[in-house]
Parts: structure tokens; sequence; C-alpha cells
């Protein structure tokens, strides 16, 4: 009998402690203080950081940095003084796990680094996004991946530099809030 | 898998009723359930149970609601130790798929889907009538994922298919 009482007194403790329902953990919706999201890397070893103090406080199609649900993708967004950073998250459900792009999927813009614009754009060029955490609205996680630098924008063609040139590395995000 | 038949000698097919409880649950309606669990006896007293079952709980707002696959083990422990009568029974499992859609704020249908770890505490009561046996049971439910948890109550009863008989030595 007391094994009983334990292991349910047991269970109402850990309940208790997570006060939220889960679509209200996934969305964001509680009672949390200010939340500050990071977002930083190295571009071929040059640093970018971006970093947004209440970030749950942005809004949600017009932030710094923040990642938003649409029709069957998920945009995650950083602006710094560099430049855009993005990557997109091919999934009608995000989780926690890996998300690859390839160059094999065909160009896709990812960074804009002082006016240049980075492509997955050769074979072998990719850009690789894991999410470790998702938790009360916020996932954090690592990324890297090599990437070409579009040269000449053209309505016809495009004019690629050396492909996977350009190398992302130390790639982190932290507490990125998901807006729906 | 014939092994696990070969263990699995008492099935049940399950439905209940039950209720979301906890913060932000008001806008859910009862919500209901179906289960198929099986018991392998392994004392006079007690059976460890499998249970895998589907629920359901609709929003009161047209095209939301919430569902869960739940997977757990437990350990079914009757007080007199026949078998029959009242029993206890906790429950550990997990959600082997959870969905709760909802509309944004554009009208698109978002669906958030988890998986996580499942803790239950029940007490019933085993019955027959005539040589059918019965289940009645009052259960507590707590799914855990991405820092939240969905809790519920559940108020079932259970119709025993039994491809075996309990050895009470006589």
């Amino acid at each position: 009998m007391r094994f009983y009482v334990t292991a349910l007194l047991t269970m109402f403790f850990l309940s208790s402690c997570l006060k939220q329902s889960i679509p209200d953990a996934m969305l964001g919706i509680k009672d949390h203080g200010k939340v500050t999201a990071t977002l930083s890397y190295k571009i071929n070893g040059n640093a970018v950081n971006i970093s947004v103090a209440d970030a749950d406080n942005q809004g949600a199609t017009n932030y710094t940095l923040g990642c938003s649900k649409n029709p069957g993708y998920y945009s995650l967004s950083g602006i710094s003084n560099a430049g855009e950073t993005s990557f997109l998250f091919y999934t009608d459900s995000l989780a926690v796990g890996n998300y690859k792009y390839s160059g094999t999927y065909g160009d896709m813009f990812f960074i804009d680094y002082f006016n240049t614009a980075e492509y997955v754009h050769a074979p072998s060029d990719s850009l690789s996004f894991t999410i470790t955490s998702y938790s009360n609205g916020h996932i954090s996680g690592s990324f890297s991946g090599a990437l070409t630098p579009l040269v000449t924008a053209s309505t016809i063609n495009n004019i690629f530099g050396d492909p996977g040139s350009v190398l992302i590395t130390d790639g982190s995000f932290k507490n990125v809030p998901v807006f729906y | 898998m014939s092994l696990l038949f070969f263990f699995i000698i008492q099935a049940n097919a399950q439905i209940g009723v039950m209720k979301l409880v906890g913060n932000n649950t008001k806008n859910y309606n009862l919500g209901f359930g179906a289960f198929i669990k099986g018991g392998v006896p392994v004392s006079d007293a007690g059976d460890v149970t499998l249970e895998i079952g589907v629920n359901y709980f609709p929003s009161k707002d047209a095209g939301e609601g919430t569902a869960m696959c739940p997977l757990k083990a437990g350990y079914r422990y009757t007080l007199n130790g026949t078998g029959e009568g009242f029993y206890l029974e906790p429950q550990v499992g997990y959600n082997i798929y959870g969905v709760t859609s909802m509309l944004d704020d554009q009208g698109y249908n978002v669906d958030l889907k988890y998986h996580g770890l499942i803790l239950a505490a029940g007490a019933g009561y085993l019955f027959s009538i005539g040589n059918v046996p019965f289940d009645i049971n009052l259960r507590y439910e707590t799914v855990m994922a991405h820092g939240g948890s969905n809790n519920l109550v559940s108020l079932g009863i259970t119709k025993s298919f039994s491809f075996g008989k309990r050895d009470n030595g006589n």
C-alpha cells in the first residue's frame, strides 16, 4: 500500500510542477519573465551575434529574432548589423531533431552577410540545423554548414562564386520564440 | 508476437469518459476514450498490465481539440488478494502520438504534435455478471512534454475477454 501511495504522490508532485498544458507550453503562453533570445555563428571565421532581450514581446510578423509558423514550414529569421540569417524547417509540426537542407534540393537563400547573399547552391552545399530543445514555446540548438556566395544576381541566370566557400561554424541559437 | 499473445491471457476492451483538468482546460468538453488492455497474472493478487488507447477531447470551439494515444504498463493489485474486488493500479508509459488542433489568428489550422512520458494512478473494482468479468475504474493521468502537462481524470468501464484462468488452487 505504501508503494501505491508513494507512486500517487510522486505523480501529483511531478504534474503539479508543470503548471501549463502541453499546447500552452508549445505556444509559449505562460507566466514566465522576460526571455533573451540569441543566435550566433561564424561565417568564414567572422562572428555574427544576435541578441534580443524580452524576445517574446516582439511582433509575431515583424521580429528581430524569432521563428514563425507558415503552412508547411517554420521560418527562423534573425536580423543583425551584418544582414539577415534565415532557415526554413520544412515540417507541419516543429519538434526536436535535425533539419538539413542540401544543394541537391535546389538553390535556397539562407544568409545575407554585408550585402552578399549566401546560398545552398552546389550539390555539396548544405546547412544543417539541430533543435535540441523545444520547450515553453522556445527553441534552442545548433547549426553549421557550407554555402556558396551569389556574386551577381540576374533575372535569367545567377552567377555564383566558389562552391562551398562560405563556411558556417559554431552556430547556436537559444530561446528563440516560436510564433503562431 | 506469438510469445506476447501467449503471455497475455486476459484482454479487456474499455470505454471511458474523461475530463482534462488543470490550467486553461475550461475550453474543452468532456472527452472520451477507447482502450485495449492485456494482463498477465504474476500472483494471486497482482497482474502486470499493458494498455494502449486513444483519448479525444473536443474543444468548445469548432474544429479544435486534443487527441492522445497512450501506451502504458502497470501493476494492478487487488486489495483482498483474490484477483477480484477493489484494486489499485499505478501505470507508466509513453504517449505514442498526441496532437492539439487549433485555428490561428488567420483561421489556418495549426497542429501541435507531441509525445511525452505518461504517469497514471487508478483504482477500480473488478466484478462479474454471470460469467462475464467487468471492471469499473477511476484514473488520474498526466502526460508530460515540452515543459507542460496534460492532466486528465477518467471514469471507465471495462469488459474482459479471458484467454485463460487464474489459478485459484481449487
